[in-house]
């Protein structure tokens, strides 16, 4: 029987680097995004490139109904899944007051919310002949509680957290469950701008898409729980573990409201998807 | 040297013809009466170099077409559309095709397609676009395909095991690559094409020029070292100028030269010239892109 692997979020930088990578592994995919036309290009490129079977169903996580039909093409397609990677998150950058309240629900509801419900949804669908692999995108900003991303880091940890004991939960039941916590990655113009604003202090952790991607998954393959790409980052993240927390906020939060002033001078906060 | 062939009879096609060398390149063409079809990312950029062009020689005919050269599937659409704008010479014909545009990119950025920036934009684009655009070159007398590649194809190599560089990205090395690509892409093509066909293929190194190409897809130290050298670099307007010098003299079929800087050729490296790698290269490429040529 064919398999797959799901990817949500899977027309964005880290999306895409997701997709290729499993491509190159030879692993047929189930992609998702927004973007119809998007996941088209997408889908074509990896099937010709790599000759791997490619489905793809546009879907708004943060929106139910869509996430429902989502859900019910996989089933009705009898679609058997070896792994899911859920890349799909948002932030929306600058100091929670100035976030609406519709910016406030949008980031819950895709961070948490659809990532949750995929993962709880898609389970069902495993193939129970092998290890079924489920990878969430969680930040390195889940290490640290972040001023100016607040909301954002806060959701990240919750998925740090969460996939760390759902790991437990599925162990008997021949799943692992990998949480990456990448640094910032360079993946378009409009992070570019906002690394290239922190400065060295974003360039040395800063790591390609395409090297996480192909960390993560042989992370995954070992069934490791926390994917780190990078060594500086590792160091950030232990040093990050010997100060107490609310001095290493007051520290991040120094840094990213320059870098945030640098990157938007003045402008409306604007929308940066992680993938 | 007397010229061999006369460029106002001809329709040249230019890529990146919005500034740098392709710019330039477009501007003398045109202002030596060729037909040209310039072709660009943006649409300002696009009108202004017509503008530009125009207000110096009014009569020039030129003409741009849009197009995203890291969208393969932009790049199909290209070509319908020059042949379409070819076709008001009343001849189904193209004369040259100067497969120019390039990028750089501090970063790995993924493609629409998935594939990594700066090999679609400076390999697979002129790939698939000379691909698509061979029939009408095989109607000119003597049609020339031009790549510009570079001095950077020296000394380096292809990674065979991860061509798109997606786990240990290197922005020079990948930028490397793509230039050697350009030259193992010329040699295999004039390979194909054999002996007695009326296109040849050139590999154009250009030197070091005085562009915006390094502050592109850059920032920081990259952006600042490429400021300090590209001051240091010729005008566009001499590689411009011996590209054109390219066009008029250099004989098709009969010329054996690959690699041309400076008007005068010019050994490429030595992994440039393996006939392995140049296979190798086009049978991925040609997955890639979603080709297959010469095909019956
Ligand atoms: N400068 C040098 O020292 C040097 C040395 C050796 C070889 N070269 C080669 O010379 C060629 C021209 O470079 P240049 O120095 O003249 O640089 P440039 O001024 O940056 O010109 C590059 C051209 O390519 C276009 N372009 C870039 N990305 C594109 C995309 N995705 N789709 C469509 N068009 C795109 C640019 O459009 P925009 O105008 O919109 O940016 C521009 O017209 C390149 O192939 C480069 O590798 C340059």
């Amino acid at each position: 029987m064919q398999s797959f692997v799901c990817i949500t979020g899977a027309t964005g930088g880290l999306g895409k680097a997701f997709a290729v990578e499993c491509a190159n592994r030879g692993w047929n995919l189930f992609i998702t995004d927004i973007s119809e036309p998007a996941l088209v290009r997408l889908a074509d490129g990896l099937q010709t490139a790599y000759g791997i079977k490619v489905l793809y169903f546009p879907c708004d996580l943060t929106d139910a109904d869509s996430r429902a039909r989502l859900i019910e093409e996989m089933s009705g397609r009898k679609i058997c899944l070896d792994g899911l990677i859920n890349v799909a998150g948002l932030d929306f950058e600058g100091d929670f007051f100035d976030r609406t309240k519709e910016q406030i629900r949008t980031l819950i509801r895709l961070n948490v919310e659809a990532n949750l419900e995929i993962t709880h949804e898609l389970l069902k669908l495993r193939n129970s002949e092998k290890t079924f692999r489920i990878i969430n995108v969680a930040s390195l900003a889940a290490f640290y509680p972040m001023p100016v991303k607040a909301m954002y880091s806060a959701s990240k940890r919750f998925l740090l957290n969460f996939s760390i004991a759902l790991r437990e939960e599925l162990r008997p039941m021949n799943c692992t469950v990998t949480v990456l916590c990448p640094a910032g990655m360079p993946t378009n113009e409009k992070c570019i701008r906002s690394i290239d604003a922190q400065g060295f202090a974003g360039r040395i952790t800063t790591k390609n898409v395409g090297y996480v991607a192909a960390c993560t998954i042989d992370a995954s393959l070992k069934g490791k729980t926390v994917c780190i790409p990078g060594l500086t980052n590792k160091i950030v993240r232990f040093a990050g573990s010997l100060v107490p927390s609310s001095l290493v906020s007051q520290l991040i939060g120094a840094r990213w409201k320059e870098a945030h002033r640098k990157s938007f001078q003045g402008n409306k906060p604007v929308l940066r998807t992680d993938n | 040297m007397s010229r061999k062939y006369n460029i106002s009879d001809m329709t040249i096609v230019v890529t990146g013809a919005t500034s740098g060398i392709g710019f330039a390149a477009a501007r003398q063409l045109a202002l030596k009466g060729a037909f040209v079809i310039g072709v660009g990312r943006n649409e300002e950029k696009c009108s202004e170099a017509i503008q530009k062009i125009s207000e110096e020689s009014p009569g020039a005919r030129i003409r741009y077409i849009m197009a995203d050269l890291s969208s393969l599937r932009q790049v199909r659409d290209l070509s319908a559309r020059i042949r379409s704008v070819a076709a008001e010479t009343g001849n189904d014909r193209i004369d040259v095709l100067v497969n120019n545009a390039g990028a750089f990119s501090n970063w790995y950025i993924s493609t629409e397609e998935g594939f990594e920036l700066q090999f679609t934009v400076n390999h697979l684009a002129p790939f698939l676009l000379t691909h698509e655009l061979l029939p009408l070159l095989k109607n000119s007398e003597a049609g020339k395909v031009i790549t510009v590649s570079s001095g950077s194809h020296y000394r380096t190599r292809i990674r065979w095991n991860d061509i798109l560089m997606r786990k240990r990205y290197n922005c020079l090395l990948a930028y490397k690559q793509t230039k050697l690509a350009n030259v193992l892409f010329t040699t295999e093509l004039n390979r194909r094409l054999g002996p007695s066909s009326n296109i040849r293929a050139f590999a154009f190194d250009p030197g070091l020029v005085n562009t915006d190409i390094g502050l592109k897809g850059t920032a920081g130290i990259a952006k600042w070292i490429w400021q300090l050298r590209k001051n240091k670099g010729r005008s566009p307007d001499i590689p411009a100028s011996e590209i054109v010098w390219l066009i008029e003299n250099v004989d098709t079929p009969q010329s054996n030269e690959v690699y041309w800087k400076g008007c005068e050729p010019k050994a490429p490296s030595r992994y440039s010239r393996r006939e392995d790698a140049a296979v190798r290269l086009w049978e991925i490429s040609e997955k890639m892109c979603g080709v297959k040529w010469f095909s019956g």
